[in-house]
């Protein structure tokens, strides 16, 4: 009985057991903008990248900005969630279940952007057949496809003693399916010393193996981009540069995580303001190196004065003015402002300096893409004045939108599957407690 | 929250306000998707020896895109404005280009010896018709090989026929020497002709031919306002013999279709190591399924 009132699992309950009516709207709304998206889709199908913005000349778009974006905040959720798990970081458990989400979710969606970009995807099996070792596309399959697996074995791993206590607690009003389903995948584990040490011991290699694999993977889609020649992507500081950058935006993805299911599922008691500003902090400093690495590679492009990178640079200063500024200056310096100065530091702020990064980190990725694509290095043979510039259709932003929309569906229907907070880490914390007192 | 959703959206509203200059080109490319088609046809004209070769190209302008017509059917016509000539007809191939290839005797010319061909698509239900003609005056260029004091000579002539179908030279005209190499034609001298319309250059002896040294030697007069383009070929074995080198060990390059060993062996040492522990990971999830039988459960 004293068990059962020190459960979390019993606040956390309603929130697997039922929906609210707004939940409901919520998935309508997101199944709606998925539907607009899947129209767009066969209208690209059907019609061919005549509808997209992308030509001759700038043959990435909005899809390859969205994929590094994607890939970015997955790879900045298995860092963080991994760091956080092997440093057993005290504050980690009520926010370490979403960085896995994250991780995931945006490891699912990102690789469908890839996809998008192809005009034959009926060709798509040639990468396996005629794939070469040499070309850093295929490293990027096999590391995303690395990636995938590593990450569900320790999302696996992390979500185990939630499976067994969603199995064993029998005050939970579930479908009967539900239940067999965390009967199975508990894997019958109930936390002898043995399954703990095993779990534990399995958990920790695989912690530290999605941080080495988040690294290398990253590091790979940005050697995609800085193995060519190409003015802005020939940099040899592009790996870390985009492994920062990555970690950077998921780490404001995850504030945004926070807020919105603490305000939600009324998680006020375990997410507080203490996490808003540890996280707040990682921002802070990823933000500074952001900046860093961001000025050093433009400074040394600007110094140099090659002729390539000095009309980049220039494109950059004119007609990607504001685009610029607000990736890389408002994007750099307000976290270190609301963050860095005590007095702003409410969760409300470092919130809003989350969505304002977010949109930052974005732009930075566009930034990247499109103006070198609209700068080739060598002239395009019958090239036309009409295709040196790229703007994204509507089916481009539709899809774009499909993108977020099922990011929010698929963590909507993960908070209803498993608890958006780790119960098991939280009883056991509670037991602790109860042994000091 | 209601700050936090009202900045949001603001953001969103900023955020499609920057991308507004880069969007500028969006409406024109939605627009110029239901423009209708409209055909072109470009005539090309060659004359080679006694022969004319005609090239129609069709092609779709369908807003900003222009594709070429596969199987589309042009006409070719040949005329002096009094009398026309049915020439034939071809179909396009994939590059959207038909060809016809044919004599040059008994083609209605005019006064000056000039012909008029023309070649027309009469379009169908999707597209339009179109049309084109040119104008030129058959002429011949003749190449000679010749080795004088040990130098090698290549001797071009231009002739036209006057109104007697007699051939005369073409005076003073230039003509551009070329060997076919893998891509395009190499141009390798530019040659003068005489009242005579003879014409001499001194021929280069380090370009590579064949296996067994053979060139294919092209001279032109290329964009001539009466006889458009007029081209001579001829075959000498005045080339470099082409050797062919087969390397001891299959080269591993970036570019070659065998990777280096070095990027495969650390290719697999990596995925090695990773999947090593990935097994070691799923390894200890079946040991915690098989200790489940002798335990209890948490509740």
């Amino acid at each position: 009985m004293e068990l059962e009132q020190k459960n979390p699992l019993k606040e956390f309950a309603p929130q697997l057991e039922r929906t609210s009516i707004l939940g409901y709207v919520w998935i309508i709304f997101l199944l709606m903008v998925i539907g607009v998206g899947f129209y767009a889709f066969l209208q690209q199908v059907i019609d061919g990248h005549e509808v997209t913005g992308m030509r001759d000349n700038v043959v990435w778009g909005v899809y390859i900005v969205n994929f590094i974006f994607f890939m970015g905040i997955s790879y900045a959720g298995a860092l963080i969630s991994g760091t956080l798990h092997l440093f057993k970081t005290p504050w980690r458990k009520p926010i370490i279940r979403m960085a896995e989400f994250i991780t995931i979710i945006a490891l699912l969606i990102g690789p469908c952007f890839i996809l998008l970009c192809i005009g034959r995807l009926d060709k798509l099996y040639y990468l396996v057949l005629f794939g070469r070792i040499q070309s850093p596309i295929t490293w990027d399959v096999i590391a995303i496809s690395t990636d995938i697996f590593g990450c569900f074995i320790f999302l696996y791993l992390s979500v185990l003693r939630d499976l067994a206590t969603l199995r064993d607690y029998e005050l939970l009003q579930l479908p009967k399916w539900r239940k067999k389903l965390y009967t199975v995948l508990a894997l019958g584990y109930t936390g002898t010393p043995e399954q703990q040490q095993r779990l534990n011991r399995a958990s920790d290699i695989m912690a530290a193996m999605v941080i080495a694999i988040a690294i290398i993977v990253y590091s790979v889609l940005a050697w995609i981009f800085s193995v060519t020649l190409q003015p802005g992507w020939h940099s040899t500081i592009f790996g870390p540069y985009f492994v920062i950058a990555a970690v950077y935006s998921g780490s404001a993805v995850l504030i945004l995580c926070m807020w919105v299911f603490r305000k939600i599922y009324h998680l006020e008691e375990y997410i507080t303001k203490k996490h808003f500003v540890a996280v707040g902090v990682i921002m802070l400093v990823l933000a500074a190196f952001f900046g860093y690495f961001t000025f050093s590679d433009y400074l040394t492009k600007w110094y140099g004065s090659e002729k390539n990178d000095e009309l980049l640079i220039q494109l950059l200063f004119k007609e990607f003015y504001w685009p610029f500024i607000i990736s890389n200056y408002l994007g750099v310096l307000l976290p270190l402002v609301v963050v860095g100065i005590a007095k702003f530091r409410t969760i409300t702020n470092i919130t809003l300096t989350a969505i304002v990064v977010v949109i930052a980190l974005w732009l930075n990725r566009y930034l990247i893409v499109v103006p070198t694509l609209e700068s080739p290095y060598l002239p395009i043979q019958d090239s036309r004045p009409e295709w040196l510039n790229y703007s994204a259709t509507w089916v481009e932003w539709s899809l774009t939108a499909t993108g977020v929309a099922v990011f929010c569906l698929l963590f909507t229907v993960a908070s209803k599957f498993i608890t958006i907070v780790p119960v098991s880490g939280l009883m056991k914390e509670e037991k602790k407690e109860d042994v000091l007192i | 929250m209601k700050r936090v959703f009202a900045f949001s959206i603001l953001m969103i509203a900023a955020i499609f306000l920057v991308l507004r200059p880069m969007n500028s080109f969006a409406d024109e490319k939605t627009d110029t998707v239901n423009t209708p088609p409209e055909s072109r046809l470009k005539l090309d004209y060659l004359c080679v020896s006694d022969s004319v070769i005609l090239t129609a190209n069709i092609s779709i302008k369908k807003g900003e895109s222009t594709l070429n017509l596969e199987n589309a059917q042009a006409t070719f016509t040949a005329s002096n404005r009094s009398t026309s000539k049915q020439l034939g007809t071809a179909k396009t191939d994939q590059e959207g280009n038909a060809v016809i290839k044919i004599s040059c005797s008994s083609l209605p010319a005019n006064m000056e010896g000039v012909v008029e061909y023309a070649a027309a698509f009469s379009g169908n239900n999707k597209f339009p018709a179109a049309q084109a003609t040119v104008n030129a005056k058959p002429a011949k260029i003749r190449l000679f090989f010749s080795i004088e004091d040990s130098l090698r000579i290549l001797k071009v002539t231009a002739t036209q026929k006057n109104e007697k179908g007699i051939e005369v030279p073409i005076p003073k005209e230039t003509v551009l020497v070329y060997i076919p190499r893998l891509f395009s034609l190499l141009k390798i001298g530019e040659i003068a002709l005489d009242e005579n319309g003879t014409g001499t250059f001194e021929f280069p002896k380090e370009i590579v031919g064949d296996t067994l040294g053979n060139l294919v030697v092209i001279a032109k007069i290329e964009e001539h306002d009466l006889f458009g383009f007029v081209q001579g070929q001829n075959i000498i074995n005045w080339g470099v013999h082409k050797q062919f080198y087969k390397a001891e060990v299959p080269s591993r390059e970036l570019w070659t279709p065998i990777a280096p060993l070095w990027m495969i062996i650390t290719l697999l040492v990596m995925l090695a190591g990773v999947w090593a522990h990935y097994a070691y990971a799923v390894y200890e999830l079946i040991m915690i399924k098989r200790l489940s039988k002798k335990n209890k459960p948490l509740f």
